[in-house]
């Protein structure tokens, strides 16, 4: 049993038929208990009656020719059972049900008494026979527990057999169900099903098998073209670089024309800039495997300080770097630089006037912390591509993406969060899944 | 100094040959493989400019020619591929620089120019400009004689202002050329502000003539008048 992820209870599809068949077996139980028993009893009393009108007829075909009145005493003397009595007006043959003292178990028990009209020497008499029925109490006892002990046994052997054949039918749609869990679009591994020989999961198979073909093809070929379109941007945007080079040494230019040009060259460094961005990004999601070799993230920081000191100067941006131990990891070291690059600059572009960045290291962990704005990031779309918290920022909403895809790539985690007015990322290193 | 430029796109070629005509730099053009292996086998260049994507073969196969053939000429790869695995065979096969496309042309002409430096180095390692005198290995400059207090970057800076002599020079090329390989993630440039005011003041401290001018809007020129 398990619950869903929107807290609704989720139950196994064996459990879920085995229930049906129990719920059933119970219900049909209780009502055939009761109903059980009172035909039973039915049974035994129509017996006992029965019994009684045989000997009452057998009494009268053999005894009645030679009785005298003086038999009739002796027979009530020594019949314990039987007694014949003055007419009581009987008129036919009558059974009731009784509670009657019985001298014997000295208690009162229930009994099966008939009344009959019998005439002997042509004078009527009533003739009386009691049956006990205590023995029926005993009889219903022993069926009840007979059956209780069969149901008990069926019940069990319906859960232990349904469990097993399901089990077994339902195999290869659990391993299909594992076959998809695992299964991640990004990652260049096809499922691969194990053949059935039933035909609704074969067809499954067959379906999920086209379909995850077909979207994977389709992923591919998405991916290949931001690849694609990137590289070709790169020769127009070559072209428009040096035209603007060329245009910038002509001789005579006014204000105005330095000025559209300055601006010129920033859209073209942007555009370039996000051109590479994109190259990047598409080049971490296709290529499945970068060389890795140890690197040490403090000694990179620390070669790489007076870079990001010098971007940190225009907004007189306070640098703190908290190193305890040297921090080593084991992957591909430009992706490591790139990640660290651009979680430093982010620091930065986000930051306030006479902010303030907190580098630390721990164990395995590396954290940026930076001030900035006084409210915490929508940690939802914080990592999403073109997704900028302020729309007039410089970036272009790739880094923490790139971020992200080389956190991902190396299984490792990554969490935001803002308190004391530092926005903080941690980058976990060795990451595990447990 | 004469460059060959073997590039399919004739308007890169073009801007290029343009861009470095003042500056003292001859350029030939070759569209395509086969134009390029003929004008390697009839002349010497100082370099070679290189796309490796050309319409009727791998620029990778003109750097095994020049191998083969034991030609000297420096060559630098400028290409729009951009991975490492590229960047390393063309070292490997030769190649002595590689500029990614885009690129700016002053980025170029530094290049070429620091190229040439490296191979035609005949114990040479002083830069002159009028009083200015720039050592590239001992990273000192003087002026009239007297050292400056000067810092790698501004050297750095240095030689690219006096290497793009008369060009304006836009901030981002300044800023992506200071940066190296960090260009890429830059998206402010006002921190070559800062570098160019420094410089200028140690070099008028030291009584040099002021050469940096501003390009409003733009960025900067070094200039001699």
């Amino acid at each position: 049993m398990a619950w869903d992820t929107n807290g609704k209870m989720t139950r196994k599809l064996l459990n879920k038929t085995t229930y049906s068949f129990l719920i059933y077996s119970v219900i049909i139980l209780l009502i055939a208990a009761p109903v059980f028993y009172f035909i039973s009893q039915w049974l035994y009393i129509y017996e006992t009656d029965e019994v009684l009108l045989f000997h009452k007829g057998a009494f009268a075909k053999e005894s009645k020719e030679d009785f005298t009145e003086s038999d009739i005493a002796a027979w009530n003397k020594y019949n314990r059972d039987v007694e014949i009595v003055g007419d009581m007006g009987v008129t036919k043959d009558s059974i009731v049900g009784k509670m009657l003292f019985d001298s014997i178990a000295n208690e009162k028990e229930p009994f099966r008494i008939l009344y009959s009209p019998v005439t002997i020497n042509g004078k009527k008499f009533t003739y009386i026979e009691k049956s006990n029925l205590v023995e029926m109490e005993g009889m219903v006892f022993s069926i009840a527990s007979m059956f209780i002990i069969i149901i008990i046994i069926l019940l069990v052997g319906i859960i232990i057999l349904s469990k097993r054949l399901a089990s077994k039918i339902w195999k290869p749609f659990y391993d299909t169900l594992k076959q998809i869990e695992d299964f991640e679009i990004d990652k260049n591994k096809p499922p691969h099903f194990t053949p059935t020989s039933i035909d609704e999961f074969d067809r499954l198979n067959k379906s999920l098998e086209r379909l995850i073909e077909k979207n994977t093809a389709i992923y591919k070929s998405q991916r290949e073209f931001v690849e694609n379109a990137a590289h070709e941007l790169q020769t127009p945007l070559a072209l428009f670089q040096t035209k603007i080079d060329t245009l910038s040494q002509l001789p005579n230019l006014t204000k105005e024309h330095s000025q559209l040009l300055g601006s010129l060259n920033n859209d073209v460094s942007r555009l370039n800039r996000l051109n590479k961005n994109l190259l990047l990004l598409s080049k971490i999601e296709n290529d499945s495997y970068f060389e890795k070799q140890p690197v040490i993230l403090n000694d990179y920081i620390k070669k790489h300080l007076d870079f990001f000191s010098e971007q940190a100067k225009s907004k007189s941006i306070s640098i703190v770097v908290e190193f305890n131990k040297p921090l080593q990891i084991n992957s591909n070291p430009v992706l490591t630089e790139v990640l660290i690059n651009n979680l430093f600059l982010n620091a930065i572009r986000h930051n306030s006037k006479d902010g303030k960045i907190i580098i630390r290291t721990s164990d395995k962990t590396i954290t940026f912390s930076n001030t900035g704005p006084e409210t915490s990031l929508n940690i939802n779309k914080l990592f999403n591509r073109f997704s900028k918290s302020d729309p007039s920022a410089q970036g272009n909403g790739l880094g923490l993406a790139i971020v992200k895809k080389i956190v991902e790539l190396n299984n490792w985690n990554i969490t935001y969060n803002f308190q004391d007015g530092l926005h903080s990322f941690t980058v976990q290193f060795e990451f595990s899944t447990t | 100094m004469k460059i060959l430029i073997i590039e399919d796109e004739s308007e890169i070629a073009v801007s290029i040959k343009d861009y470095f005509k003042p500056n003292g730099v001859h350029c030939e053009m070759a569209g395509n493989y086969k134009e390029a292996m003929d004008k390697i086998n009839m002349y010497d260049y100082d370099c070679i400019l290189l796309d490796l994507m050309l319409p009727d073969g791998d620029g990778f196969d003109i750097l095994k020619e020049l191998k083969l053939r034991n030609k000297t000429e420096g060559v630098i790869i400028i290409s729009a591929k951009e991975t490492l695995d590229t960047r390393i065979e063309g070292f490997n096969l030769g190649a002595d620089d590689y500029l990614t496309k885009p690129f700016h042309l002053s980025e170029l002409l530094v290049r070429i120019q620091a190229l040439i430096r490296r191979k035609n180095f005949k114990g040479n390692n002083i830069i002159t400009f009028n009083e200015i005198s720039i050592d590239i290995f001992a990273k000192t400059v003087t002026v009239n004689n007297n050292t400056l207090d000067i810092t790698k970057k501004e050297i750095d800076l240095l030689l690219f202002l006096i290497g793009n002599e008369n060009k304006v020079l836009s901030k981002g090329a300044i800023a992506e050329h200071l940066s190296g390989d960090m260009a890429d993630m830059l998206d402010n440039h006002d921190f070559v502000y800062a570098h160019i005011k420094n410089l200028k003041k140690k070099l008028s401290k030291a009584g040099s003539g002021d050469y940096i001018k501003t390009v409003y809007g733009l960025g900067y020129k070094w200039q001699n008048d």
